[in-house]
């Protein structure tokens, strides 16, 4: 933004241009310096009003106002007892990650949030359709397809002619990024075009360890947390801008003795990328293997567990779950 | 013509160079022989002018400088000492241990930090804090307000009805005499929520922004007691490229809170990330923004896990560990550990 918009006394304008401030930012982050410029203090002062007013031209509302907006709303797990551990769903708007060893069912839940998300907001959808960016393995179409013919054993709650009438494949938005650079163009050129259509209004990366894991050696590790951070800063814009979830998968690592004191985990490994990205996200969730198995009418499927491992609106704590022919559910207890 | 009365506030003396005025300026008085504030006692504006060259304008904006003391307002210890007892000196928690271990709860006047790995807390404790605040007089509150600067969008409206619900409950359960019953038919879920002004700060220089504009809110708002930053690692840990550029800021912005602090009375709170420093072969936690900034907040807290025990550990000044405190999150907020947990 440039100081030029601004309302001010020629004098200060005068200074400002001495100094070669051109834009608001500037005059922000030289707030210090200011008063060299031989304005006295109330200029100094007059000027910051002026240019953070500017820059910030929205006020505060109070925590009541936000009853009823968007941010609270959620987007459902599609089953009843997982809605339950997390408080409705993913929160809207915000960055959840969900790690888990191979094989923990990661990518079974997120392909059900593609369809969840479908739904329209009564039934805890958002009414839209889904961008699922993979950087792992091919996109798995075929068990996609199975669990579109099988949504009605899922969400009984839902009338068959609701689910019948929406034609699931067609807004789910698959794109491959074999490395950073191609994920680079993904995040900023295709996925804001979706989000901004309203073609989509979720977002998932499976996953994100991959592109880290492969492509820094140990020793680039100030590059790749730089590089981390600036990926997650985009993944919060786009989440925030467009009120869309971001679902990140994420593998996990042998638990290191010295990291064992993050946090008390219930199993010997922890989500991968460490604490640099740890930092970055809102939702921690967990999907682990249990020994054991559960059956129901003619499927059986190996336990698993969804654990809360953190999260600013949700206790710790875990359920059991199964993954079926129609997606996973959680297992009553 | 304006008179500018500086009686009052010259009781103590001040050299001119010490002021807050711009180079120029100050050059022109001391060149005329002003050296320190007591010269400019009785002096009209345009006195000023033609004794020292400066223009009336100028000249005024000196004397109002000296006399609103912005130069530097001089305070007697026996002032400031009336004003702490007048004013409440801080927020009690709902967490005992930690009320003890910060000598009667959060202080007013000050600032603390919050540090600790994701998931140790440390929103959950801002959340709690802002509801703390609210707690009215009759109670051991502070009966204020709270400004809420949200740079993660951690605040979630579920959770701070959570805790609001179970402050309203846990205060309604202590009513005894009039007063408090009085007090418990405003104190609400409702206003409490409506009592916590949020404010969302996307990247560093929202949030500078923003911290120039509160002045003005706080002194429209003189109920506010607690400011909260959750969190300022966040916006300057992404898009920094020199981080000599951050240090300053961070310098500039904690002069900048220092103030507000004092000035309106406030509490404020800041969070922190935690990062690993390596120092040779072996890596370390330490608390993120660097070295310079740990020596910024009056009162560092750090919390960690310990097993499944939740610690938090006090540091009053930097580098000298006062004490460490056990507590637990549970639906309610931030509390005291049970007394089953301990070892």
């Amino acid at each position: 933004m440039d100081c030029e918009q601004l309302e001010l006394n020629p004098r200060i304008r005068a200074a400002l241009r001495r100094a070669d401030l051109r834009t608001v930012q500037d005059i922000l982050c030289s707030s210090q310096d200011l008063h060299t410029l031989g304005l006295s203090r109330s200029d100094v002062q007059l000027l910051l009003r002026a240019a953070a007013q500017a820059y910030r031209p929205q006020c505060q509302i109070t925590a009541l106002a936000l009853r009823g907006e968007q941010s609270s709303l959620r987007l459902s797990t599609g089953c009843v007892v997982l809605n339950e551990l997390l408080r409705g769903g993913l929160p809207v708007g915000r960055v959840t990650e969900l790690s888990g060893e191979s094989g923990a069912g990661k990518t079974q839940l997120a392909l059900q949030f593609c369809l969840s998300v479908q739904y329209p907001v009564q039934h805890g959808g958002l009414d839209s359709g889904a961008v699922f960016i993979s950087t792992e393995d091919s996109f798995p179409s075929r068990r996609l397809q199975q669990l579109i013919r099988e949504q009605p054993n899922l969400r009984s709650d839902v009338p068959k002619s609701l689910i019948d009438s929406i034609e699931f494949s067609n807004n789910i938005y698959i794109e491959h990024a074999a490395d950073l650079d191609s994920l680079q163009v993904c995040l900023t050129r295709r996925v804001p075009l979706l989000l901004a259509r309203g073609k989509a209004r979720l977002l998932v990366v499976d996953s994100v360890a991959a592109l880290f894991r492969s492509e820094f050696q140990p020793s680039d590790w100030l590059e790749r947390n730089k590089q981390l951070i600036r990926f997650s800063s985009k993944l919060h814009q786009l989440g925030r801008e467009y009120n869309t979830p971001v679902l990140c998968v994420n593998q996990v690592t042998e638990t290191h003795t010295h990291t064992h004191t993050h946090l008390p985990l219930s199993s010997s490994v922890s989500p991968a990328l460490g604490l640099a990205w740890a930092n970055q996200v809102m939702v921690r969730l967990m999907m682990h293997r249990l020994q054991g198995t559960v059956s129901q009418g003619d499927q059986s499927s190996a336990l698993r567990r969804l654990e809360v491992v953190f999260a600013p609106h949700l206790a710790r704590g875990d359920r059991n779950a199964a993954i079926w022919r129609e997606g996973v559910r959680g297992v009553q207890t | 013509m304006f008179g500018v009365n500086l009686a009052s506030t010259l009781k103590m003396q001040r050299s001119v160079s010490s002021l807050n005025l711009n180079l120029s300026v100050r050059a022109r008085l001391i060149s005329a022989g002003i050296q320190s504030t007591r010269d400019l006692l009785h002096v009209s504006p345009k006195q000023l002018s033609s004794e020292t060259g400066l223009s009336q304008q100028e000249a005024l904006e000196v004397l109002q400088v000296v006399s609103t003391g912005l130069g530097g307002a001089s305070i007697s210890a026996l002032e400031l000492l009336q004003r702490e007892e007048e004013e409440p000196k801080s927020i009690v928690t709902f967490c005992s241990q930690l009320d003890t271990a910060l000598a009667g709860g959060l202080p007013v006047g000050k600032t603390t930090e919050v540090c600790g790995t994701p998931g140790t807390g440390k929103t959950q404790l801002c959340l709690q804090l802002a509801v703390d605040v609210q707690v009215p007089p009759c109670f051991g509150g502070v009966g204020g307000q709270v400004v809420f600067i949200d740079t993660e969008g951690t605040f979630l409206l579920q959770r701070v009805t959570d805790m609001a619900a179970a402050a309203v409950q846990h205060c309604a359960l202590l009513v005894e005499d009039d007063e408090q019953r009085v007090a418990m038919t405003t104190f609400s879920v409702e206003t409490i929520l409506s009592n916590i002004f949020l404010v969302c700060c996307h990247d560093y220089l929202e949030l500078l922004a923003e911290l120039h504009l509160l002045p003005d809110f706080l002194s429209e708002h003189p109920r506010v007691r607690l400011l909260v930053i959750d969190s300022l690692a966040f916006p300057f840990r992404q898009h920094f490229d020199e981080l000599s550029q951050r240090t300053r800021l961070l310098n500039g912005l904690t002069q900048q809170l220092i103030a507000m602090a004092t000035n309106q009375n406030l509490a404020v709170v800041l969070t922190n990330h935690m990062t690993t420093r390596l120092q040779g072969s072996k890596s370390q936690l330490v608390p993120a923004l660097g070295e310079s900034w740990g020596h910024a907040p009056t009162i560092r807290l750090l919390l960690q896990w310990a097993g499944s025990r939740r610690l938090a550990a006090i540091f009053k000044s930097s580098g000298h560990m006062d004490s460490t405190i056990q507590y637990q999150i549970t639906s309610e907020g931030f509390r005291d550990a049970d007394q089953l947990e301990q070892p």
